[in-house]
């Protein structure tokens, strides 16, 4: 089972299945958070584990991630590449799980040849891709 | 991070929800930017109050810290709202009040100051080498470069919790060997505000990094407010050094390339200048000082009334409707839309105007990529010359 180093931003169990973007999300704008949707795409974050790059514009951004969980939409983990002040505020508000991955291009690879599911439980440094 | 026993508590959530979950964001942040211990601040300034910005989400937030126990550690201040506290305007939009001002009850449960202003440096003016968390990226450019105080650029929700737990990250503008400059910019003759706009508006496409800026003659504080909120919106500038105005000693210099700038490089941020149709002249980004906001009316009473099918839009800080009453009073009988606590930036306008004119650098950037709006710079004789009759 492919493992990647984590950086563990905050740390809670995980198994998922995968909701990849390639890029960054500016959750202000891009995310509808009563409906848990990504505009434009349609596909729904509820439950998932969330793949992206990381986030961008509006600070407003934090708001939204909190909002996912208070319309009970919230993701159930965030996977980035990189994790900024707007993302990390977010998954704190919201007490979801968000892993910084070291190594995020390898993970992208697994993910495009088939992976389908995060895990990660709580003391690893790490998250599983199957 | 180094945590003290007293920071680990509040973690550990013996001094409530709201406080645990305040901290946490600093630490957590703190720790994805380098930082190796938290330090305390003297005046937080909490932007991004809006409910046309943040919605829902943004007022469930608010109301959720205050009724579990969040309270303002430290002097907090708060920046301005989408509605027209006087509720007098007839340009600002009026139709998310109820919303808008369960926002400000969740804020002054907590304690916040209501001064509902872009310019916290009017409230409390910050000293040389104090630490401070404050959103809104005019006042931050303000703090740092004019005060010589320290702050990062910070985000609404960081300013928030920097509020309610009185601490932020020891990292970025908060340390010495971060606020350096490396590019000298001069600038042999800019006199005006449309030039101190289209400066700053230049400044934040172009440089990258701290800039040093020398004038011939000391720009005035309405001038560097112009200049420094227009370069913090064009680009993500928090100090821009000054040559005797910036103090000594908050600063260093490591100058590795010299700019000149080209009169005719500026001309391209004029924007519209065709003075045509119906027109709203618009002052008041940043808020005005109460100097500013008296030539403002000195000026005002040469003219009879704003022109029919025209509009001037003046926004100021809440504070004034206690003591400018006899000003505001008199712009009102000629027409001009006095606003306190808000600004067309973060509010919504009842109807539409085929160009609006400003002397703010800001104002122009975001009315016109926020709002679409047809936007020209000016001086603020051209504007209200251009509003008003004689």
């Amino acid at each position: 089972m492919p493992r990647f180093k984590a950086r563990i931003i905050v740390d809670g169990e995980c198994d998922a299945e995968i909701l990849f973007i390639d890029s960054k999300i500016s959750f202000f704008g891009e995310v509808d958070p009563y409906k848990g949707i990504i505009r434009g795409k349609n596909v729904g974050l509820r439950g998932r584990a969330l793949v992206f790059r990381g986030g961008r514009g509006s600070t407003v951004g934090s708001y939204i991630i909190y909002a996912l969980k208070y319309y009970g939409n919230k993701p159930a983990c965030i996977v980035v590449e990189r994790a900024e002040p707007i993302i990390i505020t977010g998954a704190v508000l919201g007490d979801i799980p968000l892993f910084e991955i070291y190594q995020f291009n390898d993970l992208r690879e697994a993910i495009l040849r088939g992976a389908r599911r995060i895990i990660h439980r709580v003391g690893e440094e790490y998250v599983e891709a199957i | 991070m180094h945590l003290t026993r007293r920071q680990e508590r509040i973690l550990r959530g013996e001094y409530g929800w709201s406080m645990a979950k305040a901290l946490e964001i600093i630490v957590r942040v703190g720790e994805s930017l380098g930082a190796e211990k938290l330090i305390e601040i003297k005046h937080a300034h909490v932007s991004g109050i809006s409910y046309l910005n943040i919605g829902e989400p943004g007022l469930k937030l608010l109301e959720e810290l205050a009724e579990r126990g969040g309270r303002a550690s430290v002097y907090t201040t708060v920046n301005p709202s989408c509605i027209d506290l006087s509720g007098s305007s007839i340009i600002i939009d009026h139709s998310v009040a109820r919303q808008q001002l369960l926002i400000h009850k969740a804020l002054e449960r907590m304690g916040f100051n209501p001064t509902y202003t872009c310019i916290p440096y009017l409230h409390r003016p910050p000293a040389p080498g104090e630490h401070l968390a404050w959103g809104e990226s005019n006042a931050v450019v303000m703090a740092n470069s004019f005060y010589g105080a320290r702050t990062n650029r910070e985000g609404g929700p960081l300013a928030l919790a920097a509020a309610l737990t009185g601490y932020t990250y020891y990292a970025g503008l908060h340390i010495m060997e971060n606020r350096v400059a490396r590019y000298r910019i001069v600038i042999e003759d800019i006199l005006s505000e449309r030039d101190y706009s289209s400066l700053g508006l230049w400044i934040g496409e172009n440089i990258d990094d701290i800039p040093l800026i020398s004038f011939k003659q000391r720009p005035d504080y309405g001038m560097l407010k112009l200049l420094f909120a227009s370069a913090a919106a064009s680009g993500s500038h928090a100090l821009i050094i000054v040559d005797n105005v910036t103090p000594k000693g908050s600063y260093r210099l490591d100058i590795v390339e010299r700019i000149s700038i080209d009169g005719r490089e500026l001309e391209k941020y004029h924007g519209d200048v065709e003075y045509n149709g119906s027109i709203l002249g618009y002052v008041g980004c940043p808020h005005l000082h109460p100097h500013e906001f008296r030539n403002l009316v000195r000026l005002v009473m040469k003219y009879s009334r704003v022109r029919r099918g025209c509009g001037l839009l003046v926004s100021i800080p809440y504070k004034y409707r206690d003591y400018l009453t006899g000003e505001v009073s008199m712009l009102r009988l000629k027409g001009v839309d006095v606003v306190f606590g808000t600004c067309p930036i973060v509010s919504r306008l009842t109807r539409r105007f085929d160009l609006v004119l400003t002397n703010s650098g800001k104002a122009k950037f975001y009315l016109s990529k926020l709002h679409g709006l047809r936007v020209g710079l000016a001086d603020t004789d051209v504007i209200v010359r251009s509003v008003m009759e004689m």
